[in-house]
């Protein structure tokens, strides 16, 4: 045999010279080497087989009960949502309506496509709705039911059962659609609920939501998403090889969800709807005596079944709009608060002792700081002659306002409105309440960088400006005086199941001199009841009194000083955009008002006549509501 | 002698017209124990593949074209294309070279070239033309090899290994160092240097380790320690382990395996199949498929030792090997004895790639024979 760790030259020359004999050299040694490999390999082997031995025979019985524990799942167990009704009639508004969806579980599928694309084909689904689908799958971990197509048609549901043995990994499970009875009446307020998001299953922490699972996105849906839900139960269960339940082991059943009523008046809901006529504006109803808001719409609306898909319609148009048919304007609409502002500001004068009762100028319809310098124009050219505090509000003087505003300083309107809730959110149990800008030295600052001129308080008294309100603040600040110093927070549910929501004191505001509180009610009663007064039009000896304020809010400013106001805004409104917005606030009756109303029509020019005949209607409607109850 | 009568009557059932199976078979057992397996594979994996019948169908078209192609090297005379083969290293290191500077960007490691049609990874090719292309190296002059043949084709080896490391696949590459090392062994490398190099890397793995990247620690690290990672690469093992004993002496039955159809077996179509098929045919169905690749193992030798030349005898003897080799690291890794390694089970898991390369060895393998002549 040739030495192969060591080849000497000679055996090397000796292949050369017989080529078989070194063949047959070469065959020993490989067969030699093989010999090594084999006997290592033999031992590496032997533990592998020890490891089988040990693992099949041994440890068997361990491996099996560990095996039958991964056969064991919990599922959850979901409760169906709570409804949302009316709590004074007890009128159903938003209920659960069954439905069928597909869902694919693709754990077991390998195939995925083919089977969707014959699912696809078989029974009919658009094409936008498999890319959905194929979206979530991709983002979504394995092993879990993920919804193919929901809201099936019968036709559909028919085709699919026919056909079900081909596709082994699919299901159809019945489910529970959101529906809003009313569509488009309510739709601020309720609010719809959406497919949750991944951040939210994230967030989710007590595993309420399934993959599957929908929940509110805005308003009432959304705020009482919690009591809507429910608690969420499970079961464990037994499954067999193909996933597929084979016996209950436990059962732990949901919690039941909680019923919603709301404060809301169907009746004065569906007027204040048809007094805005389509156009943009908000109408804000609430009982200044406990904060249940009894109206509240903003226009355009929409239909919430849409985003529940309990409804067709196309959700991007709608979101092109420019009208913003989803912005709720009642409670995030920002607006000059215009002449409506004028009452707070008589207030805060005769609080600050800067004018009395009885303090009069000259209404010559405009207001100089100084001989020559910028005028400052009222919206009557000629003037309102001799005016006190009475007649201004009563006939709404731009130029007694601006002498009052002059003799203050914005630091005291502001700390005077803030009071009233200007400038901050008032809590209502909405999504996306805004708080209005109620300006300040500091703000107006730090926003322009420019600091606070006397002419921008000027603007302030009569509420123009920089000053912005929401119709909902605008609606607390009136309750305070209608209730004579006392503000709760509004709250559209008023009882959750059976259970009735306590009205909540906001603030109290306490001013020196009680009886100015009655003095002033007395001018917002003239406004509408007085021949000069701004809302007049409205008046009926027969009616219920009322107390109130019209407003007329400017979008452009008028400055140009050769022509007059009024010649100035002919040439403004030929752009429907550019035209004022219309406003009343108000309350009644009087002595014991229980409905306080704020109207705002985007460009409806006319406070008295377009704004104010709403409100009055409401206000008249509820008291014949209230007769009817009692 | 009476081993080759032996053979002959076995072969006779095939051989009863003119131009017979075995003609075109050359060796009819280790065809058939083949076919076999490629069968058995087919069924296991409709049921690994959650009872796919796409991917059985893709299966076996690459085990048809596989077994076709085996059939057409079978035919032809090994000799003429020794030179092809040993060249068949550049184009094996053109395509490693490829993979590193453009990676495929749906695989985290740069294993994959996409050819359109289909995808494969160099490195599955290349840890089956090493050998042979070594082989047929060493071979090229009818000798045994000399110190400075040895030393080329030790350098080829490492430089094919240490790009694949690069990948990074440190254990494909330790397999492909390890087949690439097989011709050179069996031809007589001194065994003093293999017990020096060995014992050089044992005083430097320490150092080694610690040169390693997180993802490769980790792999080693979960293999001492399973329950240190539950979730991570440590799951995995525990579940395959947990299929195969689950599975006791008989099985839970062809497609009953909870584990399997569960899926909690990962990747139970390709790397795990082996953990489906202890699970629902148990020892016996192990046992069965280890008895196949036993007479696949011990034709394959059988003709190795019987072939007339150097080079078929070297080369087949390294397919031999590389395919036991493929089997144990496979297994060992699915029973939990060793790191989770990217090896496949010969024949059966799910991939056209391992599946060709091994179907086209045996072809040569079987043309080996046809040269013998008996």
């Amino acid at each position: 045999m040739v030495n192969h760790t060591e080849p000497p030259l000679s055996s090397l020359r000796m292949f050369k010279i017989s080529d078989l004999q070194g063949q047959e050299a070469s065959l020993k040694g490989l067969k030699r080497r093989s010999r090594i490999i084999l006997g290592f390999l033999f031992f590496v082997s032997l533990a592998g087989v020890l490891q089988i031995v040990k693992l099949t025979v041994i440890d068997q019985e361990n491996y099996a009960t560990e095996s039958e524990k991964n056969r064991i799942i919990r599922v959850p167990v979901y409760p169906s949502r709570g409804l949302i009704g009316l709590a004074k009639s007890n009128r159903l508004l938003v209920e659960n309506i069954v439905a069928q969806q597909l869902t694919i579980n693709f754990k077991s599928t390998a195939d995925i496509d083919s089977t969707i694309v014959d699912i696809q084909k078989t029974i009919g689904i658009p094409e936008e709705v498999v890319r959905t689908f194929y979206k979530v799958l991709s983002s979504n971990p394995r092993n879990m039911n993920i919804i193919l197509m929901d809201d099936l048609t019968e036709e559909q549901v028919a085709k699919y059962l026919v056909n079900k043995e081909r596709w082994p990994s699919s299901d159809l499970e019945a489910y529970l659609k959101r529906y809003v009875i009313d569509n488009s009446l309510f739709s601020h307020v309720l609010g719809y609920t959406g497919a949750v998001s991944r951040q939210e299953r994230e967030d989710d922490e007590e595993y309420r939501y399934s993959i599957n699972s929908r929940l509110g996105k805005s308003g009432i849906e959304k705020t009482y998403e919690n009591e809507l839900r429910g608690k969420v139960g499970y079961r464990t269960v037994e499954v067999d090889v193909h996933g597929k339940e084979v016996r209950e082991l436990e059962k732990v059943l949901p919690t039941k969800a909680k019923n919603i009523f709301l404060s809301l008046d169907q009746e004065l809901q569906e007027l204040a709807r048809k007094g805005l006529k389509g156009r943009k504006g908000a109408v804000v109803a609430i009982d200044p005596n406990n904060g249940l808001v009894k109206v509240l719409v903003s226009s355009p609306d929409y239909n919430p079944n849409i985003f529940n898909e309990t409804a067709e319609g196309d959700l991007r148009s709608l979101n092109s709009d420019t009208n913003a048919p989803f912005f709720n304007r009642a409670i995030s609409g920002n607006y000059p608060p215009a002449s409506t502002l004028k009452p707070f500001l008589g207030l805060l004068g005769l609080e600050s002792g800067i004018i009395n009762w009885n303090t009069k100028i000259e209404d010559e319809g405009f207001f100089q700081i100084q001989e020559e310098g910028r005028k400052y124009r009222g919206w009557k050219e000629e003037g309102h002659g001799t005016v006190d505090l009475n007649k201004a509000i009563i006939e709404s003087s731009d130029v007694y306002f601006y002498e009052l505003a002059s003799k203050t300083t914005v630091d005291q309107i502001h700390s005077f409105l803030k009071l009233f809730g200007f400038g901050q959110k008032t809590g209502i149990d909405l999504t996306g309440e805004d708080e209005g800008l109620l300006p300040s030295r500091n703000w107006k600052l730090g926003r322009t960088g420019d600091s606070w001129f006397v002419g921008d308080t000027i603007n302030l008294g009569i509420g123009q400006g920089y000053i912005t309100t929401t119709p909902l603040q605008l609606a607390v600040a009136v309750s305070v005086l209608a209730t004579k110093g006392r503000a709760y927070k509004p709250n559209i549910v008023e009882k959750v199941d059976e259970t009735f929501i306590e009205p909540e004191l906001l603030y109290q505001v306490e001013i020196k001199q009680e009886r100015n509180w009655k003095k002033l009610e007395e001018s917002m009663i003239s406004v509408i009841r007085s021949w000069n007064g701004t809302a007049h039009n409205i008046y009926n000896p027969e009616d219920f009194l009322i107390a109130g304020k019209t407003g007329t809010a400017q979008i452009k400013s008028m400055t140009e000083e050769n022509l007059t106001v009024q010649e100035e805004y002919e040439n403004v409104r030929k752009d429907i955009k550019k035209r004022d917005h219309a406003l009343f606030v108000g309350y009644g009756p009087i002595p014991n008002p229980n409905l306080t109303v704020v109207v705002i029509v985007e460009n409806g020019e006319s406070g008295s006549a377009v704004a104010a005949p709403i409100a009055k209607s409401i206000i008249d409607k509820y008291q014949k509501l209230q007769e009817s109850d009692v | 002698m009476s081993k080759k009568a032996l053979d002959y009557n076995l072969n006779r059932p095939f051989s009863s017209s003119g131009v017979s199976l075995s003609f075109i078979f050359k060796d009819n057992i280790l065809v058939f124990s083949v076919l076999t397996v490629l069968v058995f594979g087919l069924f296991m994996l409709y049921s690994a593949s959650g009872q796919s019948e796409s991917m059985v169908i893709r299966q076996s078209v690459y085990v048809g074209l596989g077994f076709m192609g085996m059939l057409f090297i079978a035919q032809i005379n090994p000799n003429s294309y020794q030179n092809i083969l040993m060249n068949l290293y550049w184009i094996g290191l053109i395509m490693l070279i490829y993979v590193l500077i453009f990676p495929d960007d749906s695989h985290i490691t740069r294993r994959w070239i996409d050819l359109g049609l289909f995808s494969f990874q160099p490195s599955e090719v290349i840890r089956l033309i090493l050998p042979l292309s070594v082989a047929a190296f060493l071979t090229r002059k009818e000798l045994k090899p000399k110190y400075s043949d040895w030393l080329i084709s030790l350098v080829a080896v490492l430089l094919v290994s240490f790009l694949i490391f690069q990948q990074p696949d440190l254990g494909t590459s330790l397999i492909v160092f390890t087949s690439g090392f097989l011709p050179i062994f069996l031809t007589g490398f001194p065994l003093f240097i293999i017990i020096l190099a060995l014992s050089l890397m044992g005083i430097l793995s320490p150092v080694i380790y610690a040169g390693l990247s997180m993802y490769q620690q980790q792999r080693i690290i979960t293999l001492f320690d399973p329950n240190a990672d539950p979730l991570g690469t440590g799951w995995n093992i525990a579940q395959s382990k947990t299929a195969i004993g689950s599975g006791g002496f008989f099985g839970k039955g062809y497609l009953s395996g909870t584990q399997s159809q569960l899926d909690f077996i990962p990747e139970s179509h390709s790397d795990f199949i082996f953990a489906v098929i202890a699970e629902e045919l148990g020892l016996i169905g192990i046992s069965l498929l280890f008895l196949a690749y036993s007479v696949i193992i011990y034709r394959i030798f059988f003709i190795a030792f019987r072939s007339e030349t150097i080079f078929g005898r070297l080369a087949s003897a390294s397919i031999g090997f590389v395919f036991l080799i493929f089997i144990l690291i496979n297994v060992s890794m699915v029973v939990g004895i060793i790191p989770v390694v990217g090896v496949p089970l010969p024949l059966v898991s799910q991939g056209g790639t391992s599946l060709a390369t091994h179907l086209l060895a045996f072809g040569f393998v079987l043309s080996v024979k046809r040269k013998s002549g008996w």
